[in-house]
């Protein structure tokens, strides 16, 4: 917008530059006599539109208030500057190709705070975003949308504050509309595809209707069927959403971290999973929570999905 | 009335033989709360999750009133070994 303003100034200058000669022309013509005090007496009146001698020697002060224009004008320079430094153009960054290797903490995106912009397979921009936490961003629209995502191109903008961030974000689009005469379709305004959608927390899972309800069914058979018919399934100490101790803590931490789909069981949920803890220690042979079943089987508790988690085991587990 | 730490390496000691147990009470000394570390032949063969009930079984009795137990290491003595190592080449590197 900086470098479009210039322009327009340029333009209007010239065409008063244009506007003044042709008059200075006719007062060459009328008052040959004066030629030099005249020139100067109508370029100096031409705001006004007013060529009377009179007037002419009363509007001298006028030539005054230009410089002082001028200064507004050239400050704004070193802030387009500062912009500019704050990250590359995105003509002059270079493309990333986005795949899950790439999402993981080893991934070239970066995981600071800035701009990115988001290419299809064909190299057409879908998205242009900004960030906290670019690679997270990128990973999330991986997700949802991995059709969309062929490349990324990410400008990390240090020391982000939401102004600077914004700057840097406006640049890149002001970049693309001038490049391409479009605005991504990603970012056109009623497309929420790329829009961080609130993340939907699966409910914990309840074993039973409820205590008023009699048991038909033995509570193993009961434990037994969910954890065959759910891939992962984690039984822990409070709600998913919080967990009410450290150990239960950290497992959802790592499979939330994973992006593994997985159903968790609220063992202290008197109302609907009464009496399972007792019956699930003697089912899995294993005498505290959290328990993490995996297939049907149990992997163990908090200690064990964690040495798994550091030596990066869980994704093969995961993925059998 | 909790499990006192010397209770604990009693029965890992008897039941599993460690060639290496380090025990660290972390509930501020009232037996509520322990971290393991253990090396033992007995592991040798088995997968972690067996290792864990192992440690679990050994410690039955005193799993009655403990309120968190933390198995950090269950590892057979070759395992051990190669740590040992592996952590001396690191301040080298």
């Amino acid at each position: 917008m900086q470098h479009s303003l210039k322009r327009r100034n340029e333009t209007d200058s010239c065409f008063f530059l244009s506007r003044y000669r042709h008059r200075s022309s006719m007062a060459t013509l009328n008052l040959s006599s004066l030629q030099a005090l005249s020139s100067h007496r109508l370029c100096s009146s031409f705001p006004q539109n007013t060529p009377t001698p009179s007037f002419n020697f009363q509007l001298k002060p006028s030539i005054n208030p230009r410089p002082i224009s001028l200064k507004p004008y050239v400050s704004e320079k070193p802030r387009a500057r500062v912009v500019a430094l704050a990250v590359k153009s995105l003509g002059d960054t270079e493309a990333l190709a986005v795949s899950p290797e790439n999402d993981g903490p080893a991934g070239e995106l970066p995981s600071g705070a800035g701009v990115y912009a988001v290419y299809d397979t064909n190299g057409d921009v879908q998205f242009i975003g900004l960030s906290r936490n670019i690679a997270a961003s990128v990973a999330a629209h991986w997700k949802s949308v991995p059709e969309l995502c062929g490349s990324v191109k990410a400008g990390v903008v240090d020391e982000p504050d939401r102004e600077t961030l914004t700057q840097a974000w406006k640049s890149w689009m002001e970049e693309y509309i001038k490049d391409s005469g479009k605005v991504p379709p990603g970012n056109e305004s009623g497309n929420a595809t790329w829009v961080r959608q609130a993340p939907k927390r699966k409910p914990d899972l309840r074993l039973t209707p409820g205590r008023r309800m009699q048991l038909t069914v033995p509570l193993e058979n009961l434990i037994d069927g969910l954890v065959k018919e759910n891939k992962v399934v984690a039984f822990i100490k409070g709600p998913r959403s919080a967990p009410l101790c450290g150990f239960s803590q950290r497992v959802i931490a790592i499979l939330e971290n994973e992006g593994v789909d997985y159903e968790s069981v609220n063992v202290l949920d008197e109302e609907y999973n009464y009496e399972l803890r007792e019956t699930l220690k003697k089912y899995s042979n294993w005498p505290t929570f959290p328990q993490i079943f995996v297939d049907g089987e149990l992997v163990g508790g908090c200690d064990i999905l964690t040495s798994m988690y550091e030596k990066g085991e869980l994704a093969s587990l995961f993925k059998k | 009335m909790g499990v006192t730490k010397e209770q604990v390496e009693l029965s890992l000691k008897a039941k599993l033989n460690p060639s290496h147990l380090e025990v660290v009470d972390i509930s501020g000394g009232c037996g509520a709360s322990f971290v393991v570390e253990i090396v033992s032949e007995q592991f040798e063969g088995k997968r972690l999750l067996e290792r864990h009930r192992m440690v679990n079984a050994a410690l039955e009795e005193e799993m009655k009133q403990i309120h968190a137990l933390s198995i950090k290491k269950a590892v057979t003595p070759e395992q051990w070994k190669q740590q040992q190592e592996s952590n001396q080449s690191n301040p080298a590197a």
